[in-house]
């Protein structure tokens, strides 16, 4: 790969490619406001100025040149530092604040804008505008987000987001000159599903997000990367949040997944994990037909009575799992039906779904399967509950174990729940099931706890704990791992570690996962192909 | 005394002719396109290259140059745009072309289309030009019906039609790669470059966007040749132009002279001297956007070069002529309101800074001024110069920065008597 220097630092790039991509792909900053990489090129906001000292032929350029549209040429060299470049991004940002209200404490993206930063780093601090700056008014422009026009430099990625990007065309530029302005179409609120895009890539605060406004300082903020559970895109995200609450969910790069965006519906997951009135908060046990709170040792003993009383065999035993389980969750329940009940009776809600085709990538990102791991089930080989009858397994089951809240808009199943001997609920949330169980184990929620996906795709992904759970929550894979241990009755040494779950399941299913450890499963996931192809070159060369 | 060479204006000048088919033709016009038709398109090029025909929309590009840069073989149609978006302040050549000798220019705009292959043209004219507007569209009409224009160009077996466009208002229209913006029904705001129009043009094919007076040029060379044709204009200057005359002068008006005659004997013998005897105080030599001369520098050849070489630019070749009475000040801040309002908004320099000179320059008018501001508006002036995508930038800084350096006296006046 040819190269050119910035900075007398050389910087492979691809034929064709402009200075400013080549530059951002290794890992150098040029400050610049309109250019973004999903979206054309209009080299308008004028910040990313370099001085091409030299365009490859010896001969240096005649003015600074916009880094964003200008093609890299083989041993060109660029300075981003000196005097010129610095004078010319002086000018620009001065030229920006001209009309910015410069109302940052206010301002929801103060702390995470890029106009404050690079005011910061390459502005003056000082202004001669003595006029008075023009004025618009609030717009409200979508479901979403809101419209501060006087925020507003003009970088038009809103604009070229809905032409580009969603191809809604919603966007649009009204008036001239210092009066220009970026608005919705004849007054109209926008439509589309993915207008939390347009609050992240705008680099100041013109568009906001309404569910977060005045909510927090972006800086309060602590992020964890996790992965959206609503729908089996597994979109990847970082959950932000402050003092023990999810204040909101924004995407996270990932070019085999979401490249960087997410739809509007997978932000608003963000209130099932501040959930707290049907929030399964305490152990709880049947007693006398009235559920009463118990400790965490009570329910394991007056379980394993139960099942010491009942001995159930292997068809009367059956497993009810939510697709919104962990991977490490479906596997420990299925392993505990097949270890302890020698019963293989573990069913998923399976559901059709339909890829959703469309010139638009951003448009394939929404499935009609809402639940993040469906693909993780029938991987493991769960039994899908279109190919298997789970109503006549029902109907023999002395012990119903449900995991999550599946099939909750299904009657005759409920209804069977309660003519089974025991039956036993982990999950966070409140449902149907709850009321006709035994013994409940409190779990946890999505943002507490670890866990991995697999995708529409069978792409893999890894998500972190963000939120400090309560003390009286556990989560699911350890109570799973908990009844096992009491099931085959090893003695529990310790509380397991979750990456200890995890080897297990790697090891133990080597054939689907490649035994891969934790560590490798990185933040940006791993495509089940990918993987095997991986270890079919190991076996090969080994 | 100077006096007009008449090519593109032979029949204008002509009394009686009504710019009809019917009179052109017995003025001997269509004429060219048939030679043209007789030649390969490459010949074309070639001819038109060889007579050094230069751009005459204002940056002075050769069009014989601009028209080899083309993209071929691209498997999609090319096209050849015309300009005649004429909104420079000062301009006003392009009008009298269509209005009075449309058939002229429309044998040009043919001759560019086989020349390039292309078989659809289209004229894009400035929305405020109704009778120029009107008079296109029935010399097109004429044609179809006579037979020159659609599917056999002049019974030949070459398939042509072209299409008048009118624009909506906007001076940014101008600037070509704005004008295929809005040709092709979107905001009319300019591209990046590259690519360049010849290469991702019109629709995203290749596409020239040529002046009226240029392609009408090309009538004209194909008809005398190209030697005759550079032999009436100065060294790399070829040809005649049409000069925009306007200011205080007794005889304002278009006239078509050689290039390179003497800017001074332009305004002198053609435009009749200063109105009312009145002292010259500086010429404006190129459209608004071009740096003004004093009325001490105006004794060079008006080409390209030469006023290119006295530091202005001959742009459309529009002077502005004002005498010992104007106020500068006041003709600066009406050329900052025209760019201001005209400015896309969408570069940052040239959004903020033209509407800041403005707010400036009036701040003089208003007995506002101080040395500072005079400082300022030179600062805001020249930053706005070389850093924006399109030229306007560069259009709006040129006059602010040449004005400010030669007519410093004046500015300092309105502060001096304020205190």
């Amino acid at each position: 790969m040819e190269v050119f220097y910035i900075d007398d630092q050389p910087v492979p790039f691809e034929k064709g490619e402009k200075i400013l991509s080549a530059a951002l792909r290794a890992g150098l900053e040029i400050p610049h406001f309109c250019y973004h990489p999903a979206l054309s090129v209009v080299a308008t906001c004028r910040m990313c100025l370099v001085d091409v000292t030299d365009l490859g032929n010896g001969r240096p350029a005649p003015k600074l040149m916009t880094s964003c549209s200008t093609d890299a040429m083989p041993n060109m060299r660029i300075s981003t530092q000196n005097d010129k470049v610095q004078e010319g991004r002086e000018l620009v940002m001065e030229y920006l604040l001209v009309n910015h209200p410069l109302d940052c404490p206010i301002c929801d993206q103060s702390g995470e804008c890029t106009l404050q930063d690079h005011s910061y780093a390459h502005g003056t601090g000082h202004s001669e505008m003595e006029y008075n700056k023009r004025v618009y008014g609030w717009r409200d422009i979508g479901t979403f987000v809101q419209l501060e026009r006087n925020r507003c430099i003009h970088c038009s990625r809103c604009d070229r987001f809905t032409r580009e990007i969603t191809g809604t065309d919603e966007f649009g530029m009204f008036n001239r000159g210092h009066e220009l302005t970026l608005d919705t179409f004849s007054d109209r609120a926008m439509t589309n599903h993915f207008q939390g895009n347009m609050a992240d890539i705008c680099p100041v605060g013109a568009i906001t997000e309404k569910e977060f406004r005045f909510k927090r300082r972006a800086w309060k903020l602590r992020k964890v990367p996790s992965v959206c559970t609503g729908c089996s895109t597994g979109c990847n995200i970082t959950i932000e949040h402050d003092r023990n609450e999810v204040l909101r969910l924004k995407p996270r790069e990932n070019q085999d997944v979401n490249q960087w965006w997410m739809c509007d519906e997978g932000r608003l997951t963000y209130q099932q994990m501040n959930e707290r009135e049907q929030r399964l908060a305490k152990p709880m046990g049947r007693v006398k037909g009235k559920l009463l709170q118990v400790t965490w040792q009570q329910l394991y003993d007056a379980v394993a009575d139960r099942l010491e009383a009942l001995k159930p065999n292997g068809e009367q035993v059956v497993a009810l799992v939510d697709t919104h389980s962990t991977l490490e969750e479906m596997f420990l329940l299925r392993r505990l039906l097949q270890e302890v009940f020698s019963s293989d009776q573990v069913f998923y809600p399976q559901q059709d779904w339909t890829q959703p085709e469309s010139e638009f990538f951003i448009e394939t990102l929404i499935t009609t399967d809402k639940a993040p791991n469906q693909a993780g089930a029938r991987l493991l080989g769960l039994k899908g509950s279109q190919e298997h009858d789970v109503i006549s397994a029902m109907k023999s089951a002395k012990l119903l174990l449900v995991l999550g809240n599946p099939f909750i808009n299904e009657q005759p199943l409920l209804d069977l729940a309660g003519t089974t001997e025991l039956m036993v609920h982990i999950a966070s949330r409140q449902s149907e099931w709850t009321d006709r169980a035994d013994a409940i184990f409190p779990g946890q929620n999505h943002a507490e706890k670890e866990g991995s996906f697999l995708n529409k795709q069978e792409h893999w992904q890894r998500f972190w704990p963000a939120l400090r759970p309560s003390r009286h929550v556990r989560p699911e894979w350890q109570i799973l791992s908990e009844l096992l241990h009491m099931g085959t009755a090893t003695p529990v040494q310790q509380t397991p570690q979750f990456s200890q779950i995890f080897q297990q399941m790697t090891s133990i299913e080597h054939k689907l996962f490649g035994n891969l450890a934790l560590e490798k499963l990185g933040e940006s996931g791993i495509s089940l192909a990918d993987l095997r192809q991986q270890s079919d070159t190991l076996a090969q060369t080994a | 005394m100077l006096e007009e060479t008449l090519v593109l204006f032979r029949n204008i000048r002509t009394p009686g002719y009504d710019g009809t088919l019917d009179s052109y033709r017995k003025a001997g016009g269509y004429q060219s396109l048939p030679k043209a038709l007789a030649m390969q398109p490459e010949e074309v090029i070639a001819l038109v290259k060889e007579a050094g025909l230069r751009g005459r929309g204002g940056a002075g590009f050769p069009t014989g140059l601009k028209w080899s840069f083309m993209a071929k073989n691209t498997g999609k149609p090319s096209y050849l745009v015309c300009n005649a978006d004429e909104s420079e302040p000062g301009t006003c050549k392009d009008r009298e072309l269509m209005l009075k000798d449309p058939h002229l220019f429309l044998e040009g705009m043919m001759i560019g289309c086989y020349a390039l292959g292309c078989h659809h043209g289209y004229i894009y004219v400035r929305g405020e030009y109704f009778p120029a507007i009107k008079s296109l569209n029935k010399a097109i009409d004429d044609c179809y019906r006579e037979g020159i224009l659609g599917p056999k160009l002049l019974g030949g077996d070459y398939e042509l039609d072209l299409t008048v466009h009118t624009g909506a208002g906007a001076y940014i229209c101008g600037e070509e790669s704005a004008l295929l913006d809005s040709l092709e029904g979107k905001r009319g705001h300019p591209r990046v470059k590259p690519p360049f129009p010849a290469v991702a043009g019109f629709n995203s094919c290749p596409t020239s966007v040529n002046n009226v007076e240029t392609l009408t040029n090309v009538t004209a060379i194909l008809e005398m040749g190209a030697d005759a044709y550079k032999s009436l204009g100065s060294p790399n200057n070829a040809g005649t132009h049409l000069v925009s005359l306007s200011g205080h002068v007794n005889r304002p008006g278009v006239y078509e002279v050689a290039m390179g005659v003497g800017l001074r004997e332009i305004i002198q013998e053609l435009g009749g001297g200063v109105r009312g005897g009145k002292q010259l105080k500086g010429v404006i030599p190129g459209g608004s956007s071009s740096p003004v001369l004093r009325a001490d520098e105006i004794d060079i050849a008006y080409d390209f070069d030469s006023v290119g070489k006295a530091g202005s630019m001959m742009g459309s070749s529009a002077i502005m002529v004002f005498d010992e009475d104007t106020d500068v000040v006041k003709l600066l801040h009406r050329i900052s309101r025209f760019y201001n309002h005209e400015s896309c908004g969408q570069c940052t320099p040239c959004r903020e800074g033209t509407h800041w000179a403005r707010q400036l320059l009036r701040d003089f008018l208003q007995n506002n001024g101080s040395e500072r501001k005079l400082n300022r508006l030179q600062r805001v002036g020249r930053n706005m110069g070389g850093t924006t995508l399109c030229a306007l930038g560069d259009a709006a800084s040129m006059p602010i920065v040449s004005f400010l350096k030669k007519f410093p006296d004046d500015f300092r006046q309105y502060y001096a008597t304020a205190s």
